[in-house]
């Protein structure tokens, strides 16, 4: 994929169950020889658009392996790997530069805020280098925090800054939402509201959703959940409803 | 404004103390460029336009007379584009209210129109042309202000013998005399000592050269070889007593303005330099040390798509405003200061206007010099931080691995408490990051050494001077050399506890291609008031038979004790003899040569004649012996040792002191900021590690001194090195500084190290109390829930 193919905005054309994703035989072996890590081995996987896709497994399964590989953070060692139409497997750095720009958007389990930002000002960083974004207001009217637009980091509970970076992940309206462990530093009940801020974005924008997590209880409100382990996915499930977020308890 | 900017803008202002410890540094660098490059400019556009305007003469001769017809004939030389020809006279001066009798210089005026060289500025007052009524003169602007003279004011001169008084009619410059000293002095002495010009009629009529002249100066047409001209003009005067022409380089006040420029000229690179170097080293510090911490925001940065040369910019204008704050500084600074040269250089360089001009291609030179020094400091953090895969940026540093310390592994380990241990482990952990840290504070140490062994290398050289060799009281010199009984005129002075004489005459010394004009001087072989020093520090004795150089003159001439030398006599019978070079002479002033007066007189062949002594005077008929010796005519110059000290402290010391002190503040400023820095970046990195101690249960104090374990190990280890840089930094820059007429000895005292020692020590002391105060403020569950 070059520069000059670069994937448009995806929610423009998003169609519920469009092919986003297409993984075949994708392998992620860090080191060489003897020393070599097997992070991800010869893993198959279609993501469809509006779907919500949770991933279990443990630590050092390869589930954020598999989520660096989609995000476009890093380079599988071999496999195929297609974001709709475009080899992402092989693009060089600008191109997955461009794409996490303008197709991704993450969450991650420590927040990743910029301390010296205000919760508006964090979510803008994004808004002023994406092509067609909603305003900062919009994202964090989203995820509850209309109240909290001038708020450094620090004044915000956990919760709060884990909305804040839902907002900002969402706020470039992305095809692909990541959620690395987005309540893995959160109390329950400020899980379930970070949770409850995710599923909204899911079922508003149609944004195809991937959470990883160890959490199992967070699998009842996925439609279907992969469950890895040592760079396999060993169990793939359909759940025939999704649970509604504020029935979860762990 | 972007947001990243914005964000730029409250990091640096997280960062304010650091940042500005950088730009402080580099701002210190950045000033003495500009102040000593801009001297430099002031002073050689202002000399030159000078020169040129008022037509600065290229070869200069003094002879005994000739008549003025012999001038058609030095005209006629080839080369020689115009030639002034006139009197110079030495005379006793009488000022009113002063004690001590003072010498003037006293040139001709042409009898019609101006000067055709070596114009004249006027300062006040009003010219003298032409036929000028009688008893008037003009007066040289230093001698004037030291004595408070005005035009108007009344002077009195000894004339040959005979009493005049004189009514200056304006205070003016020349460029021969932009440094107004003595002939001989290397240092000016403006009360006792003062340049004046009258008309030549009534100059001539005093001194019995009507129709005559006794000084040339000429300039050259363009192109042409400064040495042919100069023999041609030594050809034509030798009949009429010519004391050998010389050229610009050898003119006094021309030479003592190149040297000034020569010292600024290496002061402007090597020192700042340095500073600047520190400076960048301290950028680099700051900003891999900001762009670590930032580690996961540039992940997430690249995660949400920002390039990676957005990024990369981003952090180097984070440099840029560090650099650009530098330099704003230290332009501001370079500026005053430089002003503040310029007012003092005012003091001893006499020029129509002396204005401060601020060298704009320094500005730009220094722009990109500090530009590119945060560069390098920056890029290598910058660097490292965007080639980093987003994902790999996301996960926490892995955990330093760390062993027992070197000490601890040779057994020794339980001699030490947990922080000096943690101290120790975590130098080895990084010895590059320690190795840094220990060079910047050397360097630290080293360039406090710098400025100190300046002022001490003056300090030795004023102490030689004046205590070690030159034990008299005062020097007086005839207007002609007399016979030896003159001595036992001067013993017979109220007050006079010894006297001893000395005999001087212009030679030339030739050793093979190398030759070297100058005044030959004769003192008895045990002088006890002028006496030679050997390079050992010992009295050397006189031998009967021939010479003994000053260790610079020998490596002009490249002869050594036991070579033989040709002295050529410039004056008189003009004899020539050859003699063996007997020994070399310690001496940090121009160039000189001795001999035994008895062997000089017999090489004169003039009889036994002496042209001046060297007494001392008991203090309690000091202001008897003044008064006695305005009386006697024949004293040409009568020179005050102690006057001429006090002159030196109030000009060049003043001087060097200024720039000195400038220089010192600078480093200690540079001291401060590199300690300081060190210090927070130590902090900031083992915030967390601190912080759990803290929980643990250790005390402030515990913690405190595991933070300040490492510096403390650090600072003493790079202390030594530092005097160790210092000192060679010291004997490089006085390399550069150093020239045939002025030299320092490179003079390092226990004080200068220990001041040295003394500031970094101090600074260690203030950061560690800093330092340790920030962390007294952590907020303890805060640092260690961050993820740093």
């Amino acid at each position: 994929m070059t520069r000059a193919e670069t994937p448009k905005p995806f929610a423009a054309l998003a169609r519920p169950g469009e092919p986003v994703f297409q993984v075949r035989g994708l392998t992620k072996t860090y080191g060489e020889g003897e020393a070599a890590v097997h992070a991800l081995e010869e893993v198959d996987l279609d993501c469809h658009a509006g779907e919500f896709v949770v991933v279990l497994g443990a630590s050092g399964s390869g589930k954020s392996t598999l989520l660096n590989l989609l995000g476009g953070l890093d380079s599988p060692t071999h496999g195929t790997l297609r974001y709709r139409d475009w080899d992402l497997a092989g693009a060089d750095e600008a191109a997955l530069t461009q794409y996490r720009r303008n197709s991704v958007g993450f969450v991650f389990q420590f927040y990743n805020l910029i301390p010296s930002l205000t919760a508006r000002e964090n979510v803008a960083l994004i808004t002023e280098i994406a092509p067609d974004p909603m305003s900062p207001e919009e994202a964090l009217h989203l995820v509850g925090l209309s109240a909290r637009l001038d708020h450094f980091p620090a004044q915000l509970s956990g919760g709060e800054q884990q909305r804040v970076a839902i907002a900002r992940a969402i706020a470039k309206r992305p095809a692909v939402l990541m959620c690395d462990e987005p309540t893995g530093a959160l109390d329950v009940h400020t899980g379930i509201v970070v949770l409850e801020a995710i599923e909204h974005i899911n079922r508003e924008l149609g944004t195809l959703t991937l959470v990883i997590t160890h959490n199992a209880v967070i699998a009842e409100m996925a439609d279907r959940v992969l469950t890895l382990s040592d760079g396999r996915i060993i169990h793939e499930r359909r759940n025939a409803r999704r649970a509604a977020v504020g029935s979860l308890a762990w | 404004m972007s947001l990243l900017d914005l964000k730029l803008l409250r990091d640096l202002r997280a960062l304010k103390s650091q940042a500005f410890a950088v730009a402080l540094v580099m701002a210190c660098g950045l000033a003495m460029m500009i102040m000593t490059r801009s001297l430099i400019l002031s002073l050689e556009d202002t000399r030159d336009d000078y020169y040129r305007g008022h037509r600065f003469a290229q070869v200069f001769a003094r002879l005994k007379r000739a008549p003025q017809a012999v001038a058609g004939q030095l005209a006629a030389i080839p080369g020689v584009a115009a030639v002034q020809t006139g009197i110079a006279l030495q005379a006793t001066l009488d000022l009113p209210g002063m004690d001590e009798p003072a010498t003037g210089l006293i040139l001709s005026l042409p009898e019609s129109g101006e000067l055709q060289l070596n114009r004249l500025y006027l300062r006040a007052g009003r010219m003298l042309v032409g036929r000028a009524p009688a008893g008037q003169i003009l007066a040289g602007e230093a001698f004037a202000e030291a004595n408070r003279l005005r035009p108007g004011s009344e002077i009195s001169a000894v004339l040959y013998g005979r009493r005049q008084t004189f009514r200056i009619a304006g205070i003016v410059l020349s460029p021969e005399f932009v440094f107004e000293a003595p002939p001989g002095a290397a240092l000016p002495n403006n009360k006792t000592y003062g340049v004046f010009w009258m008309p030549y009629k009534e100059l001539a009529t005093a001194s019995n050269l009507d129709g005559a002249f006794n000084n040339v100066s000429l300039t050259l047409a363009p192109g042409v070889a400064e040495e042919a001209v100069i023999a041609a003009v030594d050809r034509v005067l030798q009949p009429y007593g010519g004391r050998g022409a010389y050229g610009r380089d050898s003119h006094p006040s021309h030479t003592r303005v190149r040297d000034e420029i020569n010292i600024l000229q290496g002061l402007s690179v090597g020192f700042p330099l340095v500073f600047l170097s520190v400076a960048a080293f301290m950028t680099h510090a700051v900003m891999s040390r900001q762009v670590t911490l930032q580690r996961e925001q540039i992940a997430m940065l690249k995660a949400c798509g920002f390039s990676n040369r957005q990024i990369g910019w981003h952090y180097l204008k984070f440099a840029f405003v560090i650099v650009f704050a530098g330099i704003v500084l230290g332009v501001v600074g370079g500026v005053a200061l430089g002003h503040r040269l310029v007012d003092m250089y005012h003091l001893f360089f006499r020029f129509p206007e002396l204005e401060f001009q601020l060298a704009r291609g320094v500005l730009v030179a220094a722009a990109v010099v500090s530009g590119l020094a945060a560069v390098t400091g920056v890029w290598g953090a910058v660097r490292h931080a965007v080639h980093l895969p987003p994902a790999e940026a996301m996960r926490p540093e892995p955990p330093a691995s760390f062993r027992p310390a070197l000490i601890e592994r040779l057994g020794l380990g339980r001699a030490f408490t947990a922080s000096f241990r943690m101290a120790l482990r975590n130098i080895e952990r990084r010895p590059a990051r320690a190795l840094l840290t220990t060079v910047a504070l050397a360097l630290a140490t080293g360039i406090l050494v710098v400025p100190s062994s300046f002022r001490d290398g003056i300090n030795h050289v004023l102490d030689y001077q004046w205590d070690l060799i030159q034990r008299q009281t005062v020097f007086v010199s005839l207007i002609e050399p007399g016979p030896v009984r003159t001595l036992a005129d001067f013993r017979a002075l109220p007050g006079v506890v010894l006297a001893e004489p000395t005999r001087g005459a212009p030679v030339e010394l030739v050793a093979g291609n190398y030759s070297r004009r100058l005044g030959l001087i004769g003192l008895p072989a045990r002088a006890t008031l002028n006496r030679i020093i050997g390079a050992d520090g010992r009295q050397l004795i006189l031998p009967a038979r021939g010479v003994v150089l000053s260790i610079k003159l020998a490596e002009v001439l490249h002869v050594r004790p036991g070579d033989m030398l040709q002295i050529r006599v410039l004056d008189g019978k003009r004899p020539v003899l050859t003699v063996p070079v007997a020994g070399l002479s310690e001496d940090f002033a121009g160039t000189a040569a001795f001999m035994e007066l008895d062997t000089l007189n017999h090489l004169l062949g003039e009889g036994d004649r002496i042209s001046g002594a060297y007494l001392t005077v008991r203090a309690g008929a000091w202001r008897e012996f003044l008064r006695a010796t305005k009386e006697i005519p024949r004293i040409g110059n009568v020179v005050i040792k102690e006057a001429i000290r006090e002159g030196f402290r109030r000009t060049t010391a003043e001087s060097i002191g200024l720039i000195q002190k400038i220089y010192l503040t600078f480093a200690t400023v540079v001291a401060f900021g590199i300690v300081y820095n060190s210090a927070r970046i130590s902090l900031s990195e083992r915030q967390r590690e601190l912080a759990t101690l803290r929980v643990v249960g250790f005390t402030q104090g515990e913690v405190g001194a595991v933070l300040i374990g490492e510096l403390v190990l650090l600072t003493l280890l790079a202390m030594p090195f530092g005097l160790l840089i210092g000192s060679g930094l010291s004997g490089a820059i006085l390399q550069t500084v150093n020239t045939e007429f002025v030299r320092l000895p490179l003079i390092l005292t226990p004080a200068n190290f220990a001041f040295a020692v003394l500031v970094v020590t101090l600074a260690s002391l203030v950061s560690a109390y800093l330092a340790c105060r920030r962390l007294n403020r952590l907020d303890l569950v805060g640092v260690l829930k961050a993820r740093d």
